[in-house]
């Protein structure tokens, strides 16, 4: 009752008018009936209806809307609402147990270092049954550049598949598999092709009714987001504004619908000191926007993947990762594990922020 | 756009039309705090509002993967590619060149990449059962003249390469008549013929292959160093273009490119994009490498092992990166009859690159 006006989503003029009527908190208005609010207030008959009926449905929601939590029951909120695993231990310890549900992660990295192949192999996984150690859940796959190659998601999903007959030991694995086939997997894998950035951004909008009316889903990827940004924006200025717009609104949605957010970005290279540096594409205020960053990169003729978040800048690990047509993707650990960020990047050319 | 037929409050349809906002590309295209400021409506307003404009926005529903893989979508995924006139090399990409999506051909010159472009160029036009599409090819020259007489030479020997074609058909198609030759000296040039006549040509399913031969000529002279950032966007406008174009009309796009050599101290790892033995690298930078679907590389070997009937050295004809194809090359042999792929005699299989990637593929 006490909560004050201002962080009401009213129109900006309508809250000027109440504030300056002497109206600060919920409180204030209880009492009141439309004709009197708007008189004292000088907003319209219709804006004093709404205006009520808010602040009504908001008291009468009680504490729902500013529940509190404590540190430990948020850390048990995110454990339950687990992971995707890729059924390759290296990569998995580096994603900290596999990509985190109800977080956004991003993935950057040169082209045909592997972010797509990444992706389709996170869109199949997350549907391997919850008897093998998966999530059994549905994806969306968002393309906007056009490379979702039917041919290869079914190369996963055969491979996925055999690798789930060969694990099975008990009645119920061997019951799962009976629906874990490739036509399956291939009917729960959703597909949204978007053209430019108004398209995705519709799209965006779109997504949680979706989400809502598919509540198996847990995984959507954006491969890629930076391709529809680069290109068609004079002002900088409002392709910021927009991407600040979208990642709030995918955080919002990975942490309420329980769904990971995969996105993919590109590398551009930036040039100072006479050097040229390979960056993560889309400007440096992009950095903040995912809670996890991924960087697959070339060590030599080896990918390897290095993630790290806002945070922990020094505190990377890298594992080499290896593609294969018939199996899952197969990683090695190198020789050390923790690595100095400094090292790495000046190393190899790159730098993550 | 019209307002009347959103599900939405009119409050809120006369505040968007009171802010001058016409259609869904204006409402969508604004943040949410734009739009706020612009129709002075609440935030969950504006929330509805632009939900109610996406709905109508959206121009096709989602699909599953199993639709795509049962060809119910025929726009977004053909389920055939572009033959490229050879068997084993049609093995190696697995179908063909992509129907949808730029592919980069490059190597140094002499290479043989005019020589796939003139193939692909007769390949598109048989009909759909044979590979091809049925239709012409719109040849965008930028450095030399076309190579009419190789073209010529290349149509009379088309029974030798194609021995599988009935011969009414080969008999049938004039083949020189479908191919239409543009010559586009600089990028002024280039812009107005691939907003104009290549539209048209594609419209009117004259055509369905476009092949840019060279992209890197325009962009290597008409720049300094200096300006880098400008070429960038250049090339990024003319790689939008060119995958609009190909999206729309599901009409295969090959680029031809030149390579640079490798200067070592600047270069890392990373723009050599795991090409870690090559002297040379496709030009044009990370700007357009980001841009394409699929990247082949072709190189000329040294060496004279006559592995058939070909004239000169052999070539390789490597696939750099593809979303669907592994790391994998083929030896090839340039004849009069066109560009012919060759397995090796110790080995039936494609070699693929020792490096990483995937197992071998069964040809």
């Amino acid at each position: 009752m006490q909560r004050p006006l201002s962080s009401f989503a009213f129109a900006p003029a309508v809250k000027v008018k109440l504030i300056n009527a002497g109206f600060h908190t919920a409180a204030d208005l209880c009492d009141l009936r439309p004709l009197q609010l708007s008189k004292e207030s000088g907003i319209s008959q219709q804006e004093a209806v709404e205006v009520l009926q808010t602040v009504r449905h908001d008291a009468s929601q009680g504490a729902g809307a500013g529940s509190r939590m404590t540190a430990l029951e948020l850390l048990g909120r995110e454990q339950a609402m687990g992971a995707i695993v890729t059924f390759c231990s290296a990569l998995d310890s580096v994603l900290g147990g596999g990509m985190p549900v109800g977080k956004t992660s991003e993935v950057c990295g040169a082209p045909g270092v592997g972010k797509t192949q990444l992706c389709i192999q996170l869109a199949v996984d997350v549907q391997i049954p919850v008897c093998f150690g998966g999530l059994g859940g549905q994806a969306v796959y968002v393309d906007t550049e056009g490379s979702f190659m039917v041919q290869r998601v079914v190369d996963v999903a055969k491979a996925a598949v055999e690798h789930c007959s060969l694990l099975a030991d008990d009645a119920e694995q061997r019951e799962a598999l009976k629906v874990f086939t490739v036509e399956d997997i291939l009917s729960k894998l959703y597909l949204f092709r978007c053209h430019d950035y108004v398209e995705l951004l519709a799209e965006t909008y779109l997504l949680p009714d979706f989400l809502s009316q598919h509540p198996e889903v847990r995984l959507v990827v954006i491969d890629s987001i930076a391709f529809p940004f680069r290109h068609d924006f004079e002002d900088l200025s409002q392709r910021t504004r927009l991407l600040n717009g979208l990642a709030q609104q995918l955080a919002q949605m990975a942490n309420q619908y329980n769904v990971a957010v995969v996105l993919t970005n590109q590398m551009t290279t930036k040039v100072g000191n006479g050097q040229s540096k390979l960056v993560p594409a889309l400007g440096e205020s992009w950095g903040h926007a995912a809670t996890q960053r991924l960087i697959l990169h070339w060590e030599g003729e080896q990918r390897a993947l290095a993630s790290g978040t806002c945070s922990l800048l020094t505190m990377l690990r890298l594992t080499h990762l290896r593609f294969r047509q018939g199996t899952l993707l197969s990683a090695s650990a190198p020789k050390q594990t923790t690595t100095r960020l400094e090292d790495i990047w000046l190393k190899n050319n790159i730098q993550l922020f | 756009m019209d307002f009347r037929q959103l599900e939405l409050n009119p409050r809120i349809i006369s505040a968007a039309k009171k802010a001058n906002l016409k259609s869904a590309r204006d409402i969508l295209g604004l943040s949410g705090p734009d739009l706020q400021r612009l129709t002075r409506l609440s935030m969950s307003d504006v929330q509805r509002l632009q939900a109610a404009v996406a709905v109508a926005f959206r121009k096709s529903p989602p699909v599953t993967a199993l639709q795509l893989y049962r060809g119910e979508c025929p726009d977004l995924e053909p389920r055939h590619r572009l033959t490229l006139g050879c068997p084993t090399l049609d093995c190696l990409m697995r179908g063909g060149i992509p129907l949808s999506g730029i592919t980069e051909l490059a190597g140094e010159s002499g290479a043989g990449k005019t020589q796939i472009g003139l193939q692909l160029c007769l390949s598109v036009q048989y009909p759909q059962v044979h590979g091809g599409l049925g239709s012409g090819a719109v040849y965008i020259c930028t450095e030399d003249a076309f190579p009419i007489k190789r073209l010529h030479q290349l149509i009379t020997q088309q029974p030798r390469l194609r021995p599988d074609l009935p011969t009414d058909l080969l008999h049938g198609l004039c083949f020189s008549d479908n191919i239409y030759i543009e010559h586009a000296a600089d990028l002024g040039v280039l812009q107005t013929c691939l907003s104009q006549r290549v539209p048209i040509l594609l419209a009117r399913g004259l055509a369905r292959l476009v092949v840019l031969d060279s992209v890197a000529a325009l962009f290597r002279c008409e720049f300094t160093a200096e300006e880098s950032s400008k070429r960038a966007r250049h090339l990024v406008a003319l790689a939008s273009t060119l995958q609009h174009l190909s999206h729309s009309f599901n009409a295969p796009v090959l680029c031809i490119n030149q390579v640079t050599d490798v200067v070592e101290h600047c270069d890392a790892s990373q723009f050599r994009c795991g090409l870690v033995e090559s002297a040379v690298l496709p030009a044009l930078g990370m700007a357009w490498a980001n841009q394409l679907l699929v990247r082949l590389m072709m190189r000329r070997l040294g060496g004279v092992p006559s592995l058939g009937a070909g004239i000169g050295a052999a070539r390789r004809l490597e696939v750099v990166y593809a979303p669907h194809l592994p790391r994998a090359s083929c030896l090839c042999h340039i004849g009069e009859e066109g560009v012919k792929g060759v397995l090796s005699p110790d080995s039936a299989h494609i070699v693929s690159s020792h490096m990483d990637l995937y197992g071998k593929t069964e040809v």
